[in-house]
């Protein structure tokens, strides 16, 4: 099947795990080209496995269509920047945060790659977007968890990924520094970008996401949050998990 | 201090050879144990010195260049490594303990079996300073050029799979290579120092100076700098001990640089009460 090229996004019939277990079973889902597009689900959903897998870190067991950018994962991904969970992160690793966003520009450059005055200056421009010029000097794990975010998703710009995948982006963060991530994700989308990310947060979802994928092991739903944010696929989606925040912010208490 | 008694051992050029070469290695080892220790690879860096003593052993028997035997040995415990945790997903310490005893255990049997060369290992165990001859230093100094050539052409590339590897292989970058090309340097710098400090104690140059240095600085470049210091000032400290008090100059080394680290911790701890050390 010819990939299609105005999807960030394609999978079809995506199995996927580690060594036995399968994780995902027969996932298929459509990304298209500046979204912001939320992947909800339990623990052990399938989320991270998703999302590695879209950009080759996790070898799917099958797949009828698994594409990146309208490239194989390999190709496509050097469009793209993956955000791991933050728990995977050495935050006490001894790097400033200019340090952090030009290996946006090595990632582009390859590994042959020199830093130059302009890498510098693309990436104090990045900085500056984002609002955190003035820390520029400081080291990574001195910087909140919001700001974390912001030099990250800054690595991403300078990166020149046209696709941004997020794993648990909003976990650790407070309600405003949510929503300001939430205002940044929409200024990305303006920017041509294509966010990606595995959320627990159903809190911002209808409000700034444009496509929500349930996962859990198989797809329960797909599509526009309206569509997929029903009480009857959260009560599904999280069974075994209450209470939980309904699509309107209420909060519904399912009794297994 | 009194001037003669510093200047005393440098009358023997075996004394002059010895401070060059340990203080070369001790350098070399320093810089590059910094990403050791920022990987948390301490264990690796010893089971590497543990093969590389076999691959010396099996150098000797066979009558060919020990280095090379001994880099050989190093280098597949090294990649063999990055291969196992890259298809098994997890560090397998259980493994590479079981493997790399198992062959320095193959070693001790080689050369104690083999008449004429029980001799070499206690110096191999144990290091054998006074004997380095100007063609190691030659080999150390050689090597050291190469090593901080290396370092300093690929240094961002080297900092960005060391901080990042998943998000710089998940967006395309052979993360694989520059891994691998750190481990060969280390391979390398543990192999060159098996002959100042032996086998058993060869880690500590790795290791010491570089978390000594990472109590004084957040900067990666300073803590570089600062432990290569650390590993100049326990040599050459190391080596005045051992030649005044007749001590093994690999354990004095050693020795000296554990309480480098000892003194900066206790120093810091009372200047920062209840800092996190580290």
């Amino acid at each position: 099947m010819v990939p299609n090229t105005d999807l960030a996004l394609e999978m079809r019939g995506v199995t996927a795990g580690y060594q036995d277990k399968v994780v995902l079973h027969a996932v298929s889902w459509q990304v298209p080209r500046g979204t912001l597009a939320a992947v909800i689900g339990p623990n052990g959903g399938g989320k991270s496995t998703l999302l590695k897998t879209a950009v080759g870190l996790l070898k799917p067991f099958s797949f009828q269509t698994l594409s990146l950018l309208g490239q194989s994962p390999q190709e496509g991904r050097k469009r793209a920047a993956y955000l791991p969970q933050r728990e995977e992160v050495d935050w006490g690793f001894p790097i400033t945060v200019l340090e952090v966003v030009l290996q946006g520009r090595l990632v582009r450059k390859g590994w042959r790659g020199r830093l130059r005055r302009e890498d510098y200056a693309k990436s104090r421009e990045a900085l500056e977007f984002f609002g955190i010029a003035g820390l520029e000097k400081a080291q990574i794990g001195a910087l909140s968890g919001g700001q974390r975010q912001r030099v990250f998703l800054a690595r991403a710009v300078v990166q020149e990924a046209d696709l941004i995948l997020l794993d648990e982006p909003a976990a650790g963060l407070d309600a405003q520094a949510q929503h300001e991530l939430a205002d940044l994700f929409v200024a990305l989308r303006r920017a041509g970008k294509t966010i990606i990310a595995a959320t627990h947060d159903l809190d911002c979802l209808t409000e700034c996401f444009d496509q929500v994928l349930a996962l859990n092991g198989q797809v329960l739903a797909a599509g526009e949050p309206g569509h997929v944010l029903t009480e009857e696929t959260l009560v599904r989606l999280f069974a075994r998990h209450f209470p939980k925040v309904g699509a309107g912010g209420e909060v519904i208490v399912h009794e297994p | 201090m009194n001037l003669e008694l510093v200047f005393e051992p440098l009358q023997y050029s075996f004394m002059v050879r010895a401070f060059l070469g340990v203080s070369l290695v001790a350098v070399i080892a320093a810089i590059i144990g910094t990403f050791v220790v920022l990987k948390g690879l301490a264990f690796l860096g010893d089971a590497i010195a543990h093969t590389a003593f076999t691959g010396i052993a099996v150098g000797l028997l066979l009558g060919i260049s020990i280095h090379l035997s001994a880099f050989s040995f190093a280098l597949l415990t090294a990649l063999g490594v990055v291969f196992l945790t890259r298809i098994s997903q997890v560090r397998n310490d259980t493994a590479l303990a079981i493997l790399f005893t198992g062959v320095f255990a193959l070693g001790i049997v080689l050369l104690s079996t083999s008449p004429g060369f029980v001799g070499d290992l206690n110096s191999l165990l144990l290091g054998s300073v006074l004997a380095i001859q100007a063609g190691d230093i030659a080999v150390i100094a050689s090597f050291a050029l190469l090593l901080l050539l290396v370092l300093a052409v690929f240094f961002p590339q080297f900092v960005l799979v060391s901080f990042d590897p998943v998000g710089a292989e998940a967006a395309g970058f052979p993360v694989v290579v520059f891994q691998s090309l750190l481990l060969i340097l280390t391979a390398a710098a543990i192999v060159i120092s098996i002959q100042a400090v032996g086998v058993v104690l060869v880690v500590a140059l790795l290791i010491t100076p570089a978390a000594t240095a990472g109590l004084l600085t957040k900067r990666l470049k300073a803590q570089m700098v600062i432990s290569g210091v650390f590993g100049l000032v326990s040599s050459l400290l190391g080596l005045y001990i051992s030649y005044f008090f007749g001590a093994p100059p690999g354990a004095t080394v050693v020795l000296v640089a554990t309480l480098l680290f000892a003194v900066v911790l206790v120093v810091q701890k009372l200047r920062r009460p209840g800092g996190k050390a580290c």
